[in-house]
């Protein structure tokens, strides 16, 4: 069961917004450590971890708290500059933030965190009252055993949290405020009189320090809430945990919302007026001005419809920052270990993209960020011999150019060098060797996205985790993105992901072939021309014609889907897909329209990307002009013009 | 018993928190509820609107509850609000602090329904609400 029965609405917001401050703290840990004395700095992380403590109280989570509560400890004597920020303490906080993180792991699969490791909290302890040695390692926070007594030792303040609040709270407010200022609270009417102090009594949670019972708890009694609360689900161990989804709220700007509510409202306003229309139409009223009216009436429709996709596919635009904020912390522990310096510098966090690519985005920029801290970056001799500062720089940048996202991952590092990776491809046999000499540079680069592909001799434990960049090239190209690559020998390495705006509606041109229709994504169309007989060209025995004085080959989708034409294209349809320009001939066309693509689930023919509806009711086929075009040459000019 | 359509301020950073302090009041009967993510918003929002209770965390960016509070006790046209601060400090210094600069009430985060209740109560009594 849950541990969070009826408080799971709450849990899931707690989640979100202190995740989100939780890598924020991690950004700013550091910048801190390039500017350690900054005030403003440690107060906003003091406030952070404060404000997390708030939180985690009212879900009862106290280990959280606990743990918080003393981080926050730590920066609040950071920021009254009673201690110094040293690499050691560095260490310990991260740690810390490490541990808070573990902890909303927890909480998201709806259990009650676990205690955070004795060794951890004893160098808190120790940190917070400045007998830091840079002694013991911290032992991963985990520990299904509770806390050991030793840690009662160090503690020889109790953690306030739960404590004074008791003794504190039920002061009589005015008594105090008159002795201290000597000035009686401003009040309209007067206060009946109370005792200066009532009766004690425990204003605690319930649940909250369970084993308290009796009214007044003595000092002694709560020396250590951490070690007086045992949770009692713990016992059980991991009883299946109710999983809570990944994410399953959004959070949206009011403004969007009601441009959504707006455009319903006038949605149904306008669906009024042509059941109206149609009422009198049934009842035999067909006049000139009845049908204006309702052809009016239709077009409104028409664009009040598509304002309101336009504004519905707004609530689910997110700020890539908020995947961004992650990695900072990811690629610096990472170079940590691997003993780099290495600087992740973020740019285009504001960059808004569909909130199920945000989340499906995770895992490949993970692996990409890992993998140029591992493999881009040198290590730091071989950045000394190459005369390149001992500072490596990671850019992961974002920027929407007209319908399509595009996030680069670039590094400064040692770079790839095309035969190299062709002479591993063959030793590995990912590629026979004939193929190899086939390849240019860049079709060479783009050999580490082939399965079985990875450069290093031994598997390291970074990046190669069983995941490679297949996996990444696979997971980008589910989003209907692209992955490429681009590399400078010694200079470096950038991988370039470019993704559709969203996955929900697709402007197409919707074309004809033998009585089908095919949709193509009308982002890679470029105009419409005819085709005839007399204007195609042979050259290296290849379907051309002549465009505005550019030869471009001519592709027949009949040929490209493999179906038997029936007669000759009438049309052609100049796309540019895939870096290439070419000409698509159809046998007619019949307009542009916006779709929503449905997956063809089981059956998957080549190059078709989906289906959707027309107008009409009937199946259009969505063609996939990527996949339609790997390994299709231009057609012969007899293949073209023969049949029919 | 004070009126539960008693107009509320709720002033934390924090969403979430704003959230629980708005179920626990609507726990209450307290309905008529608004929300201020910071010092400075809740002052503009308490001019002209007609609050007659302001709820406020402690720990906020750009202009803290303690400085809320300060400000509010300086504002002729408000210095007569009741204002209860939320903190999750219970230090001696906190308190004394918040009743020198004129904290009508003081509550420490976690609380219940049932505390806040009794909080407000005793703030309502002194306010003859």
């Amino acid at each position: 069961m849950s541990d969070f029965a009826g408080m799971e609405e709450l849990l899931q917001d707690f989640l979100m917004e202190a995740g989100e401050l939780l890598s924020q703290v991690d950004n700013k840990l550091m910048d801190l450590e390039k500017r350690p004395g900054d005030k403003e700095m440690l107060n906003d992380i003091f406030r952070g971890f404060h404000t997390i403590k708030g939180g985690a109280g009212f879900l009862n989570a106290d280990n959280l708290v606990a743990l918080c509560h003393r981080t926050e400890n730590l920066f609040a004597k950071l920021r009254n500059a009673e201690l110094t920020l040293s690499p050691e303490l560095m260490d310990i906080i991260m740690a810390a933030t490490g541990s808070v993180r573990e902890m909303f792991g927890d909480l998201s699969q709806a259990v009650q965190p676990k205690a955070a490791s004795p060794a951890l909290i004893d160098r808190l302890e120790a940190a917070l009252h400045g007998q830091l040695s840079a002694a013991p390692s911290l032992a991963p926070p985990s520990a299904h055993a509770p806390t050991p007594t030793p840690t009662k030792a160090v503690l020889p303040e109790p953690v306030a949290v739960s404590v004074e609040p008791a003794a504190a709270d039920d002061i009589n407010w005015d008594a105090l405020h008159a002795v201290l200022t000597g000035v009686p609270m401003p009040q309209p009417v007067a206060a009946p009189l109370a005792p200066v102090v009532e009766a004690a009594r425990p204003s605690v949670h319930p649940g909250y320090g369970a084993p308290v019972d009796s009214p007044a708890p003595s000092p002694a009694h709560v020396a250590d809430p951490i070690q007086e609360l045992p949770t009692p689900s713990r016992g059980a161990p991991s009883a299946p945990a109710q999983n809570l989804q990944k994410e399953t709220t959004i959070r949206i700007d009011t403004v969007r919302l009601d441009q959504v509510l707006n455009l319903s409202g006038e949605i149904g306003l306008t669906k009024n007026r042509i059941a109206n229309l149609k009422s009198q139409i049934v009842h035999g009223k067909s006049d000139q001005e009845t049908l204006k009216a309702l052809d009016i009436a239709v077009s409104q429709l028409d664009l009040l419809v598509s304002d309101l996709q336009n504004a519905v596919m707004k609530t689910r635009m997110q700020p890539i920052g908020r995947l961004f904020q992650k990695y900072p912390r990811l690629a610096r522990d990472l170079a940590r270990q691997l003993g780099k310096d290495v600087e992740l510098v973020l740019s285009g966090e504001e960059t808004e993209l569909d909130k199920t690519m945000i989340e499906d985005l995770n895992d490949p920029l993970v692996h990409l960020v890992r993998n140029a801290v591992d493999h881009g970056i040198e290590g730091a001799e071989e950045r000394q011999a190459a005369h390149k500062s001992s500072k490596a720089i990671v850019t992961l940048s974002a920027s929407q150019m007209g319908d399509h996202i595009y996030i680069e991952i670039s590094d400064d590092g040692r770079g790839m060098r095309p035969d190299v990776l062709r002479r591993k491809a063959v030793e590995k046999g990912v590629i026979d060797a004939e193929t190899a000499n086939g390849l240019d540079d860049r079709q060479s680069l783009h050999l580490v996205f082939l399965p079985g592909f990875s450069t290093k001799d031994e598997i390291s434990s970074v990046s190669g985790r069983g995941v490679g960049m297949d996996v990444v090239k696979t997971n980008i190209n589910k989003l209907n993105g692209k992955i490429d690559v681009i590399s400078v020998p010694g200079q470096g390495s950038t991988f370039t992901i470019s993704l559709p705006l969203t996955l929900a509606i697709l402007p197409v041109l919707v074309v004809r072939l033998n009585n089908q229709s095919f949709a193509v994504p009308l982002s890679m169309v470029r105009e419409i021309i005819p085709l005839k007989l007399k204007e195609v060209q042979r050259v290296s025995g290849r379907a051309t014609m002549v465009v505005r004085d550019e030869v471009l080959p001519i592709r027949s989708l009949a040929r490209m889907i493999g179906w038997e034409s029936q007669h000759s294209p009438a049309f052609g349809v100049l796309m540019h897909a895939a870096e290439t320009t070419f000409i698509l001939a159809v046998d007619g066309f019949v307009g542009r329209d916006d779709v929503v693509i449905k997956p063809l689930s089981d059956i998957k023919p080549r190059g078709i990307a989906g289906a959707t509806l027309s107008g009409d009711g009937s199946i259009v086929l969505v063609l996939d002009m990527e996949e339609l075009l790997s390994n299709v040459g231009a057609d012969t000019h007899m293949s073209l013009f023969t049949q029919g | 018993m004070a009126d539960k359509n008693l107009k509320i301020l709720v002033v934390d950073d924090f969403s979430t928190m704003r959230r629980i302090v708005r179920n626990l009041l609507k726990e209450l009967g307290y309905t008529n509820v608004d929300e201020a993510e910071d010092g400075v918003v809740a002052m503009q929002r308490l001019k002209g609107n007609n609050f007659q209770f302001v709820i406020t965390d402690w720990n906020m960016p750009n202009m803290t509850g303690i400085e809320l509070l300060r400000a509010v006790r300086a504002d002729p046209s408000l210095k007569h609000l009741p204002v209860l601060m939320i903190t999750a400090e219970a230090k001696k210094e906190n308190i004394i602090v918040a009743a020198q600069s004129g904290a009508s009430g003081y509550i420490v985060k976690p609380f219940t329904a049932g505390t806040l209740e009794e909080k407000l109560g005793k703030v309502f009594d002194k306010y003859g609400m």
